[in-house]
Protein backbone atom coordinates (compact mmCIF):
# COMPACT_ATOMS: atom_id res chain seq x y z
CA UNK A 1 0.00 0.00 0.00
CA UNK A 2 1.21 3.28 -0.99
CA UNK A 3 0.43 6.41 0.66
CA UNK A 4 0.58 10.07 -1.76
CA UNK A 5 2.84 11.98 -0.73
CA UNK A 6 0.49 15.42 -0.10
CA UNK A 7 2.51 18.44 -0.35
CA UNK A 8 1.80 21.19 2.36
CA UNK A 9 1.98 24.70 0.88
CA UNK A 10 4.71 25.91 1.91
CA UNK A 11 4.56 29.02 4.26
CA UNK A 12 6.54 31.90 3.50
CA UNK A 13 6.02 34.90 4.74
CA UNK A 14 1.82 35.94 4.38
CA UNK A 15 -0.71 38.38 3.29
CA UNK A 16 -2.47 39.99 6.01
CA UNK A 17 -5.79 40.63 6.29
CA UNK A 18 -6.07 42.71 8.50
CA UNK A 19 -3.66 44.46 11.05
CA UNK A 20 -1.01 42.50 12.75
CA UNK A 21 0.60 44.27 15.43
CA UNK A 22 -1.78 43.35 18.66
CA UNK A 23 -3.25 47.01 19.18
CA UNK A 24 -3.36 48.41 22.95
CA UNK A 25 -4.33 51.50 21.54
CA UNK A 26 -8.36 51.30 20.05
CA UNK A 27 -9.12 53.08 17.32
CA UNK A 28 -11.14 55.78 19.48
CA UNK A 29 -8.17 56.16 21.74
CA UNK A 30 -5.31 57.04 18.65
CA UNK A 31 -8.08 59.37 17.03
CA UNK A 32 -8.68 61.22 19.77
CA UNK A 33 -4.28 61.83 20.04
CA UNK A 34 -5.08 65.31 17.83
CA UNK A 35 -8.13 67.29 18.25
CA UNK A 36 -7.76 69.28 14.77
CA UNK A 37 -11.23 71.11 15.76
CA UNK A 38 -9.69 72.69 19.12
CA UNK A 39 -6.00 72.44 18.04
CA UNK A 40 -4.26 70.06 20.82
CA UNK A 41 -1.99 67.08 20.30
CA UNK A 42 -1.67 64.28 22.80
CA UNK A 43 2.37 64.36 23.59
CA UNK A 44 2.14 60.65 23.82
CA UNK A 45 2.13 60.12 20.31
CA UNK A 46 6.14 61.37 20.65
CA UNK A 47 7.15 58.64 23.85
CA UNK A 48 4.61 55.72 23.71
CA UNK A 49 6.18 52.48 22.81
CA UNK A 50 3.09 51.06 21.91
CA UNK A 51 2.34 53.66 19.16
CA UNK A 52 5.98 53.52 18.00
CA UNK A 53 5.94 49.51 17.26
CA UNK A 54 2.29 50.19 15.60
CA UNK A 55 3.61 53.03 13.22
CA UNK A 56 6.20 50.21 11.77
CA UNK A 57 3.71 48.59 10.64
CA UNK A 58 1.29 50.97 9.71
CA UNK A 59 2.79 54.26 8.68
CA UNK A 60 6.62 53.00 7.28
CA UNK A 61 5.25 49.41 6.10
CA UNK A 62 2.23 51.71 3.61
CA UNK A 63 3.59 55.14 2.77
CA UNK A 64 6.10 56.11 0.06
CA UNK A 65 9.49 55.98 2.23
CA UNK A 66 12.63 58.73 0.53
CA UNK A 67 15.67 56.48 0.53
CA UNK A 68 18.72 58.40 -2.10
CA UNK A 69 18.58 60.13 -5.03
CA UNK A 70 19.29 58.87 -8.36
CA UNK A 71 22.87 60.46 -8.53
CA UNK A 72 23.76 57.92 -5.92
CA UNK A 73 23.61 54.89 -7.72
CA UNK A 74 24.10 55.71 -10.95
CA UNK A 75 26.22 52.74 -12.81
CA UNK A 76 24.78 48.78 -13.13
CA UNK A 77 25.31 47.18 -9.74
CA UNK A 78 25.65 50.75 -7.92
CA UNK A 79 23.94 50.22 -4.29
CA UNK A 80 23.35 51.93 -1.11
CA UNK A 81 21.75 49.91 2.27
CA UNK A 82 18.85 51.96 3.44
CA UNK A 83 15.97 51.61 6.08
CA UNK A 84 12.08 51.90 5.90
CA UNK A 85 11.28 52.56 9.23
CA UNK A 86 13.43 50.47 11.37
CA UNK A 87 13.68 47.64 8.18
CA UNK A 88 16.63 47.61 6.50
CA UNK A 89 16.94 47.41 2.68
CA UNK A 90 19.35 47.55 -0.22
CA UNK A 91 18.42 49.71 -2.63
CA UNK A 92 20.55 48.63 -6.77
CA UNK A 93 20.96 49.97 -9.99
CA UNK A 94 19.94 46.99 -12.38
CA UNK A 95 21.34 46.52 -15.72
CA UNK A 96 18.47 47.54 -17.48
CA UNK A 97 19.00 50.94 -15.20
CA UNK A 98 16.15 50.17 -13.43
CA UNK A 99 16.34 50.04 -9.42
CA UNK A 100 15.27 47.74 -7.18
CA UNK A 101 14.54 47.84 -3.38
CA UNK A 102 14.61 44.67 -1.26
CA UNK A 103 14.69 43.60 2.66
CA UNK A 104 18.37 43.30 3.78
CA UNK A 105 17.74 40.23 5.47
CA UNK A 106 19.16 37.06 4.80
CA UNK A 107 15.58 34.54 4.40
CA UNK A 108 17.99 31.91 6.15
CA UNK A 109 18.62 32.37 9.62
CA UNK A 110 17.71 35.96 9.23
CA UNK A 111 21.03 38.10 9.01
CA UNK A 112 21.80 41.26 7.26
CA UNK A 113 22.82 40.05 3.19
CA UNK A 114 25.13 43.54 3.01
CA UNK A 115 26.93 45.26 5.90
CA UNK A 116 28.51 48.23 4.08
CA UNK A 117 26.58 51.99 3.14
CA UNK A 118 27.32 51.45 -0.38
CA UNK A 119 29.30 50.88 -3.26
CA UNK A 120 29.08 48.78 -6.61
CA UNK A 121 28.50 44.91 -6.25
CA UNK A 122 28.42 41.69 -8.34
CA UNK A 123 26.43 39.99 -6.30
CA UNK A 124 25.25 40.10 -2.49
CA UNK A 125 26.69 37.35 -0.11
CA UNK A 126 25.49 36.29 3.14
CA UNK A 127 28.28 36.48 5.32
CA UNK A 128 26.86 33.70 8.09
CA UNK A 129 26.37 30.88 5.89
CA UNK A 130 27.28 32.09 2.21
CA UNK A 131 23.53 32.29 0.51
CA UNK A 132 24.23 34.35 -2.47
CA UNK A 133 22.36 37.08 -4.30
CA UNK A 134 22.22 38.73 -7.68
CA UNK A 135 21.95 42.46 -7.57
CA UNK A 136 17.99 41.77 -7.98
CA UNK A 137 17.70 40.01 -4.83
CA UNK A 138 17.30 36.53 -6.45
CA UNK A 139 18.47 33.49 -4.44
CA UNK A 140 21.73 32.62 -6.65
CA UNK A 141 23.58 30.10 -4.15
CA UNK A 142 23.65 27.84 -1.46
CA UNK A 143 26.57 26.55 -0.39
CA UNK A 144 25.78 22.20 -0.44
CA UNK A 145 22.69 22.83 -1.73
CA UNK A 146 22.38 19.24 -3.42
CA UNK A 147 24.19 17.52 -0.30
CA UNK A 148 22.03 19.25 2.33
CA UNK A 149 18.87 20.60 1.84
CA UNK A 150 15.60 18.54 1.03
CA UNK A 151 14.45 17.43 -2.69
CA UNK A 152 11.95 20.24 -2.67
CA UNK A 153 14.09 23.06 -1.56
CA UNK A 154 13.53 25.47 -4.32
CA UNK A 155 15.89 29.10 -4.47
CA UNK A 156 12.85 30.83 -6.18
CA UNK A 157 11.36 30.88 -2.82
CA UNK A 158 13.95 32.36 -0.85
CA UNK A 159 14.73 35.53 -1.74
CA UNK A 160 14.07 38.61 0.40
CA UNK A 161 10.89 40.80 0.22
CA UNK A 162 11.24 43.73 -2.55
CA UNK A 163 9.41 46.53 -2.33
CA UNK A 164 7.74 48.86 -4.76
CA UNK A 165 10.22 51.45 -6.36
CA UNK A 166 9.53 55.03 -8.20
CA UNK A 167 11.26 58.15 -8.30
CA UNK A 168 10.25 61.33 -8.60
CA UNK A 169 12.78 63.68 -10.50
CA UNK A 170 15.60 62.32 -9.17
CA UNK A 171 14.34 61.49 -5.34
CA UNK A 172 13.30 57.75 -4.84
CA UNK A 173 11.15 56.69 -3.11
CA UNK A 174 10.24 52.53 -2.01
CA UNK A 175 7.02 51.34 -0.68
CA UNK A 176 5.92 47.52 0.34
CA UNK A 177 2.05 47.86 0.10
CA UNK A 178 1.10 46.71 -3.06
CA UNK A 179 -1.89 48.33 -2.64
CA UNK A 180 -0.36 52.19 -2.34
CA UNK A 181 -1.32 54.76 -4.67
CA UNK A 182 1.38 55.09 -7.16
CA UNK A 183 4.30 57.84 -6.38
CA UNK A 184 3.05 60.71 -8.13
CA UNK A 185 -0.66 60.48 -6.67
CA UNK A 186 0.87 59.67 -3.50
CA UNK A 187 2.96 63.07 -3.56
CA UNK A 188 -0.53 64.88 -5.25
CA UNK A 189 -0.23 69.11 -5.13
CA UNK A 190 2.75 68.60 -3.02
CA UNK A 191 4.96 67.75 -6.59
CA UNK A 192 4.46 71.87 -7.38
CA UNK A 193 6.41 73.01 -4.47
CA UNK A 194 8.94 70.19 -4.49
CA UNK A 195 9.47 71.28 -8.27
CA UNK A 196 11.26 74.91 -6.76
CA UNK A 197 14.46 72.26 -6.26
CA UNK A 198 13.80 69.75 -7.99
CA UNK A 199 13.01 71.22 -11.63
CA UNK A 200 14.74 74.35 -11.89
CA UNK A 201 17.15 73.21 -15.15
CA UNK A 202 16.16 70.57 -17.81
CA UNK A 203 19.47 69.06 -16.58
CA UNK A 204 18.21 67.82 -13.08
CA UNK A 205 19.75 68.04 -9.95
CA UNK A 206 22.65 65.75 -8.84
CA UNK A 207 24.14 65.04 -5.50
CA UNK A 208 27.30 66.68 -3.52
CA UNK A 209 28.87 62.76 -3.14
CA UNK A 210 29.10 61.59 0.78
CA UNK A 211 25.71 60.86 2.99
CA UNK A 212 25.86 62.29 6.32
CA UNK A 213 24.68 60.23 9.29
CA UNK A 214 24.02 60.87 12.73
CA UNK A 215 22.04 60.02 15.72
CA UNK A 216 19.68 62.27 18.24
CA UNK A 217 18.03 61.34 21.26
CA UNK A 218 14.53 62.30 19.86
CA UNK A 219 11.31 61.30 18.42
CA UNK A 220 11.04 61.15 14.41
CA UNK A 221 8.09 63.36 14.30
CA UNK A 222 9.85 66.16 16.26
CA UNK A 223 11.78 66.52 12.66
CA UNK A 224 9.03 66.03 10.35
CA UNK A 225 6.68 68.12 11.37
CA UNK A 226 9.16 71.46 11.85
CA UNK A 227 10.25 70.58 8.50
CA UNK A 228 7.04 70.32 7.18
CA UNK A 229 5.16 73.29 8.82
CA UNK A 230 7.44 75.00 11.19
CA UNK A 231 8.23 78.54 10.20
CA UNK A 232 7.43 79.99 13.63
CA UNK A 233 11.27 79.31 15.25
CA UNK A 234 12.95 80.61 12.41
CA UNK A 235 10.91 83.97 12.29
CA UNK A 236 11.31 84.18 16.16
CA UNK A 237 14.14 83.10 18.44
CA UNK A 238 15.55 79.57 17.40
CA UNK A 239 18.13 80.57 14.78
CA UNK A 240 19.29 84.04 15.43
CA UNK A 241 22.55 83.91 17.02
CA UNK A 242 23.17 81.28 14.36
CA UNK A 243 22.33 84.11 11.93
CA UNK A 244 24.63 86.70 13.79
CA UNK A 245 26.70 84.01 14.07
CA UNK A 246 27.81 83.60 10.10
CA UNK A 247 26.95 86.95 8.77
CA UNK A 248 28.73 87.22 5.36
CA UNK A 249 31.64 90.13 6.13
CA UNK A 250 30.07 93.21 5.90
CA UNK A 251 26.77 92.45 6.59
CA UNK A 252 24.46 93.71 9.57
CA UNK A 253 22.15 92.23 11.49
CA UNK A 254 19.62 94.81 10.23
CA UNK A 255 20.01 93.45 6.17
CA UNK A 256 18.94 90.17 7.28
CA UNK A 257 15.41 91.11 8.04
CA UNK A 258 13.19 88.47 8.65
CA UNK A 259 10.08 88.59 5.69
CA UNK A 260 6.70 89.38 6.65
CA UNK A 261 4.77 87.84 3.75
CA UNK A 262 4.90 84.33 3.47
CA UNK A 263 2.66 81.31 2.75
CA UNK A 264 1.93 77.50 3.77
CA UNK A 265 0.84 75.11 1.94
CA UNK A 266 -1.04 71.74 3.53
CA UNK A 267 -1.96 69.51 0.76
CA UNK A 268 -5.38 68.20 0.04
CA UNK A 269 -4.59 64.41 0.99
CA UNK A 270 -1.39 63.13 2.38
CA UNK A 271 0.45 64.67 5.22
CA UNK A 272 2.57 66.96 3.11
CA UNK A 273 3.71 70.60 3.86
CA UNK A 274 5.41 73.22 2.90
CA UNK A 275 5.90 76.78 4.11
CA UNK A 276 8.17 79.74 2.84
CA UNK A 277 8.55 83.64 2.36
CA UNK A 278 8.19 85.87 -0.27
CA UNK A 279 10.98 88.73 -1.02
CA UNK A 280 13.05 90.01 0.77
CA UNK A 281 16.72 87.61 0.00
CA UNK A 282 18.43 88.99 3.40
CA UNK A 283 17.87 85.43 5.30
CA UNK A 284 18.72 83.59 2.10
CA UNK A 285 21.93 85.64 2.22
CA UNK A 286 22.38 85.31 6.29
CA UNK A 287 22.28 81.53 5.77
CA UNK A 288 23.94 80.53 2.57
CA UNK A 289 26.11 83.41 2.05
CA UNK A 290 26.10 86.08 -1.19
CA UNK A 291 27.38 83.77 -3.59
CA UNK A 292 24.05 81.35 -3.20
CA UNK A 293 21.62 83.66 -2.84
CA UNK A 294 22.89 85.74 -6.12
CA UNK A 295 22.80 82.35 -7.87
CA UNK A 296 19.19 81.40 -7.03
CA UNK A 297 17.81 84.88 -7.21
CA UNK A 298 19.52 86.35 -9.93
CA UNK A 299 21.53 85.32 -13.52
CA UNK A 300 20.85 82.98 -15.87
CA UNK A 301 20.38 79.80 -13.52
CA UNK A 302 17.47 81.74 -11.79
CA UNK A 303 16.01 82.75 -15.85
CA UNK A 304 16.09 78.69 -16.89
CA UNK A 305 13.91 78.45 -13.25
CA UNK A 306 11.49 81.16 -13.95
CA UNK A 307 11.11 79.65 -17.12
CA UNK A 308 10.96 76.37 -16.25
CA UNK A 309 8.08 77.18 -13.26
CA UNK A 310 6.75 79.82 -15.14
CA UNK A 311 6.66 82.16 -12.01
CA UNK A 312 9.58 84.77 -11.15
CA UNK A 313 7.93 84.92 -7.79
CA UNK A 314 8.61 80.63 -7.40
CA UNK A 315 11.96 80.71 -9.08
CA UNK A 316 13.38 83.79 -7.24
CA UNK A 317 11.86 85.11 -4.23
CA UNK A 318 10.81 82.12 -2.28
CA UNK A 319 13.02 82.03 0.62
CA UNK A 320 14.16 79.53 2.95
CA UNK A 321 11.09 76.96 1.80
CA UNK A 322 11.05 74.39 4.08
CA UNK A 323 9.30 70.97 3.55
CA UNK A 324 8.20 67.64 4.26
CA UNK A 325 6.61 64.65 1.94
CA UNK A 326 4.87 62.70 4.58
CA UNK A 327 5.96 60.87 6.88
CA UNK A 328 9.87 61.05 6.82
CA UNK A 329 11.61 63.04 3.79
CA UNK A 330 12.58 66.17 4.43
CA UNK A 331 13.99 69.13 2.61
CA UNK A 332 15.08 72.97 2.19
CA UNK A 333 14.89 74.47 -1.19
CA UNK A 334 17.39 76.88 -2.05
CA UNK A 335 19.60 75.76 1.18
CA UNK A 336 19.07 72.23 -0.49
CA UNK A 337 19.83 70.00 2.09
CA UNK A 338 17.39 66.72 1.72
CA UNK A 339 17.63 64.21 4.79
CA UNK A 340 15.14 61.30 5.88
CA UNK A 341 14.37 60.97 9.26
CA UNK A 342 15.10 57.25 10.48
CA UNK A 343 12.75 55.93 13.59
CA UNK A 344 15.43 54.36 15.88
CA UNK A 345 12.17 53.68 18.91
CA UNK A 346 10.45 56.52 20.27
CA UNK A 347 13.15 58.42 21.69
CA UNK A 348 15.91 58.44 18.99
CA UNK A 349 16.20 59.29 15.71
CA UNK A 350 18.87 58.68 12.74
CA UNK A 351 19.38 61.45 10.43
CA UNK A 352 20.36 60.73 6.57
CA UNK A 353 21.10 63.75 5.05
CA UNK A 354 22.55 65.17 1.63
CA UNK A 355 22.89 68.29 -0.64
CA UNK A 356 21.67 68.76 -3.88
CA UNK A 357 22.80 70.79 -6.52
CA UNK A 358 21.59 71.50 -10.36
CA UNK A 359 23.55 69.38 -12.01
CA UNK A 360 24.58 72.12 -14.65
CA UNK A 361 25.88 74.66 -12.16
CA UNK A 362 29.32 75.83 -12.37
CA UNK A 363 31.98 74.51 -9.95
CA UNK A 364 31.85 77.43 -8.37
CA UNK A 365 28.23 77.23 -7.18
CA UNK A 366 28.68 73.26 -6.16
CA UNK A 367 31.44 73.94 -3.87
CA UNK A 368 29.84 76.73 -2.11
CA UNK A 369 26.71 74.74 -1.46
CA UNK A 370 28.72 71.79 -0.17
CA UNK A 371 30.55 74.53 2.16
CA UNK A 372 27.80 75.98 2.75
CA UNK A 373 25.37 72.77 3.73
CA UNK A 374 28.00 71.68 6.25
CA UNK A 375 28.39 75.47 8.07
CA UNK A 376 24.57 75.51 8.50
CA UNK A 377 22.47 72.10 7.86
CA UNK A 378 25.28 68.94 8.93
CA UNK A 379 25.89 66.88 12.01
CA UNK A 380 27.81 69.67 12.71
CA UNK A 381 25.66 72.39 11.51
CA UNK A 382 24.61 75.93 13.28
CA UNK A 383 21.29 75.55 12.40
CA UNK A 384 21.03 71.96 12.51
CA UNK A 385 22.25 72.64 16.24
CA UNK A 386 19.52 74.92 16.82
CA UNK A 387 16.52 72.37 15.90
CA UNK A 388 18.21 69.23 17.09
CA UNK A 389 18.69 71.21 20.83
CA UNK A 390 14.96 71.86 20.85
CA UNK A 391 13.70 68.37 19.56
CA UNK A 392 15.64 66.76 21.99
CA UNK A 393 15.18 69.03 25.31
CA UNK A 394 11.57 68.38 24.27
CA UNK A 395 11.75 64.21 24.56
CA UNK A 396 14.03 64.68 27.85
CA UNK A 397 11.17 66.79 29.03
CA UNK A 398 8.40 64.03 27.95
CA UNK A 399 9.99 61.53 30.37
CA UNK A 400 7.89 63.39 32.96
CA UNK A 401 4.15 61.72 33.84
CA UNK A 402 2.85 65.67 34.20
CA UNK A 403 4.50 66.94 31.00
CA UNK A 404 2.59 63.97 28.91
CA UNK A 405 -0.65 64.27 30.91
CA UNK A 406 -1.44 68.04 29.27
CA UNK A 407 -2.03 68.26 25.96
CA UNK A 408 0.27 70.32 23.46
CA UNK A 409 -1.21 73.43 21.58
CA UNK A 410 -1.12 73.20 17.76
CA UNK A 411 -3.76 75.64 17.37
CA UNK A 412 -2.04 78.71 15.15
CA UNK A 413 -3.27 79.44 12.17
CA UNK A 414 -7.00 77.93 13.29
CA UNK A 415 -9.54 78.04 10.52
CA UNK A 416 -6.93 80.18 8.01
CA UNK A 417 -6.30 78.51 5.51
CA UNK A 418 -8.06 78.35 1.93
CA UNK A 419 -7.97 76.13 -1.50
CA UNK A 420 -8.88 79.32 -3.24
CA UNK A 421 -4.89 80.75 -3.99
CA UNK A 422 -4.56 81.51 -7.57
CA UNK A 423 -0.84 80.79 -7.52
CA UNK A 424 -0.58 78.30 -4.93
CA UNK A 425 -2.32 74.92 -5.07
CA UNK A 426 -3.44 73.05 -1.83
CA UNK A 427 -4.63 74.34 1.82
CA UNK A 428 -3.08 78.11 1.65
CA UNK A 429 -2.75 80.00 4.85
CA UNK A 430 0.14 82.55 6.44
CA UNK A 431 3.77 81.29 6.77
CA UNK A 432 3.33 81.17 10.35
CA UNK A 433 0.96 78.54 10.88
CA UNK A 434 0.60 75.05 12.42
CA UNK A 435 -2.22 73.82 9.44
CA UNK A 436 0.41 71.89 7.60
CA UNK A 437 1.58 70.44 11.44
CA UNK A 438 -1.83 69.42 11.82
CA UNK A 439 -2.41 67.77 8.62
CA UNK A 440 0.64 65.65 9.36
CA UNK A 441 -0.59 64.34 12.31
CA UNK A 442 -3.84 63.92 10.41
CA UNK A 443 -2.82 61.70 8.09
CA UNK A 444 -0.31 60.02 10.58
CA UNK A 445 -3.80 59.22 12.51
CA UNK A 446 -5.57 57.82 9.28
CA UNK A 447 -2.49 55.55 8.42
CA UNK A 448 -2.28 54.40 12.05
CA UNK A 449 -6.21 53.26 12.28
CA UNK A 450 -7.42 53.04 8.26
CA UNK A 451 -6.97 49.13 7.65
CA UNK A 452 -6.33 49.60 4.09
CA UNK A 453 -6.28 51.65 1.26
CA UNK A 454 -9.68 51.58 -0.35
CA UNK A 455 -10.69 54.53 2.38
CA UNK A 456 -6.96 56.00 2.40
CA UNK A 457 -6.32 56.33 -1.00
CA UNK A 458 -6.65 60.17 -2.38
CA UNK A 459 -10.02 60.77 -3.53
CA UNK B 1 35.59 39.00 -19.61
CA UNK B 2 33.10 36.48 -20.28
CA UNK B 3 33.30 34.92 -23.76
CA UNK B 4 30.36 32.67 -24.23
CA UNK B 5 31.09 30.54 -27.78
CA UNK B 6 30.53 27.11 -26.81
CA UNK B 7 29.16 24.91 -23.72
CA UNK B 8 31.72 26.32 -21.00
CA UNK B 9 32.14 29.78 -21.10
CA UNK B 10 35.60 30.87 -20.46
CA UNK B 11 36.63 34.20 -19.02
CA UNK B 12 39.58 35.72 -20.68
CA UNK B 13 42.68 38.21 -18.20
CA UNK B 14 44.49 40.77 -19.14
CA UNK B 15 47.66 40.98 -16.64
CA UNK B 16 49.46 44.25 -18.05
CA UNK B 17 49.07 43.15 -21.23
CA UNK B 18 49.39 39.36 -21.12
CA UNK B 19 46.60 37.59 -22.19
CA UNK B 20 45.31 34.77 -19.95
CA UNK B 21 42.06 32.10 -20.63
CA UNK B 22 40.45 30.25 -18.00
CA UNK B 23 36.95 28.44 -17.38
CA UNK B 24 34.81 31.35 -16.43
CA UNK B 25 32.68 29.14 -14.31
CA UNK B 26 33.99 29.06 -10.47
CA UNK B 27 34.42 25.61 -9.74
CA UNK B 28 32.78 26.12 -6.26
CA UNK B 29 29.78 28.38 -6.65
CA UNK B 30 28.69 28.55 -10.50
CA UNK B 31 29.18 32.05 -10.66
CA UNK B 32 30.79 33.96 -13.63
CA UNK B 33 34.96 34.35 -12.49
CA UNK B 34 35.00 37.51 -15.30
CA UNK B 35 32.36 39.38 -12.30
CA UNK B 36 35.43 39.00 -10.13
CA UNK B 37 38.34 41.11 -9.00
CA UNK B 38 41.82 40.86 -10.13
CA UNK B 39 44.56 41.55 -8.30
CA UNK B 40 48.17 40.23 -8.55
CA UNK B 41 47.01 37.14 -11.27
CA UNK B 42 44.81 35.95 -8.90
CA UNK B 43 40.81 36.29 -9.23
CA UNK B 44 38.53 36.00 -6.58
CA UNK B 45 35.06 34.87 -7.30
CA UNK B 46 32.36 37.84 -5.28
CA UNK B 47 30.13 34.58 -4.75
CA UNK B 48 32.53 33.03 -1.35
CA UNK B 49 35.45 35.00 -2.32
CA UNK B 50 37.50 31.46 -3.39
CA UNK B 51 40.13 32.75 -5.56
CA UNK B 52 42.40 30.76 -8.30
CA UNK B 53 45.61 31.71 -10.19
CA UNK B 54 44.33 32.79 -13.21
CA UNK B 55 48.15 31.76 -14.70
CA UNK B 56 47.66 27.59 -13.59
CA UNK B 57 43.90 27.71 -12.38
CA UNK B 58 45.16 26.67 -8.71
CA UNK B 59 43.20 27.24 -5.82
CA UNK B 60 44.66 30.11 -4.00
CA UNK B 61 42.10 30.69 -1.37
CA UNK B 62 38.89 27.92 -0.24
CA UNK B 63 36.06 27.46 -0.04
CA UNK B 64 36.96 26.54 -3.70
CA UNK B 65 39.28 23.06 -3.72
CA UNK B 66 38.77 22.21 -7.31
CA UNK B 67 41.32 23.77 -9.57
CA UNK B 68 40.46 26.00 -12.99
CA UNK B 69 40.71 24.92 -16.33
CA UNK B 70 43.27 26.89 -18.09
CA UNK B 71 43.90 27.39 -22.08
CA UNK B 72 46.63 28.43 -24.11
CA UNK B 73 46.51 31.41 -25.91
CA UNK B 74 47.59 32.68 -28.64
CA UNK B 75 47.77 36.79 -29.68
CA UNK B 76 48.31 37.80 -33.41
CA UNK B 77 47.39 41.73 -33.45
CA UNK B 78 43.99 42.61 -32.23
CA UNK B 79 43.35 38.98 -32.65
CA UNK B 80 42.75 36.61 -29.05
CA UNK B 81 42.83 33.06 -30.36
CA UNK B 82 41.89 30.38 -27.26
CA UNK B 83 42.74 26.43 -28.03
CA UNK B 84 39.71 25.13 -26.42
CA UNK B 85 40.64 21.12 -27.13
CA UNK B 86 43.98 21.72 -25.23
CA UNK B 87 42.84 22.95 -21.84
CA UNK B 88 44.35 21.11 -18.99
CA UNK B 89 43.83 21.26 -15.28
CA UNK B 90 46.86 21.43 -13.24
CA UNK B 91 46.17 19.55 -9.33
Amino acid sequence: MTTAKTKTRLNIGHEPKAFEKKNVWNVEEITALLDEENGTLDPRIYSDQDLYELEQERVFGRSWIMLGHEAHVPKAGDFLTAYMGEDPVILVRQKDRSLKVFLNQCPHRGMRICRTDGGNAKSFTCSYHGWAYDIGGNLVNVPYESEAFCEDFNKAEWGPGQARVETYKGLIFANWDKNAPNLREYLGDATFYMDHMLDRTEAGTEVISGMQKWVIPCNWKFAAEQFCSDMYHAGTVSHLSGIEAGLPEGMELSDAKIPTVGYQFRAKWGGHGTGFYVGEPGMLVAIMGPKIAKYWTEGEAAARAERRLGSAERARQLMVQHMTVFPTCSFLPGINTVRTWQPRGPNETEIWAFTVVDADAPDEIKEEYRRQTLRTFSAGGVFEQDDGENWVEIQAVLRGHQARKRRLNIQMGKGRSAADNPHYPGSIGYVYNEEAARGLYHQWIRMMTEPDWDTLGPK
Amino acid sequence: MRVELFDEPIALFNLDGEILATQDRCTHGDWSLADGFLENGVIECTLHWGKFCVRTGKVKAPPACAALTVYPVKVEGNDVYVDFESGKVND
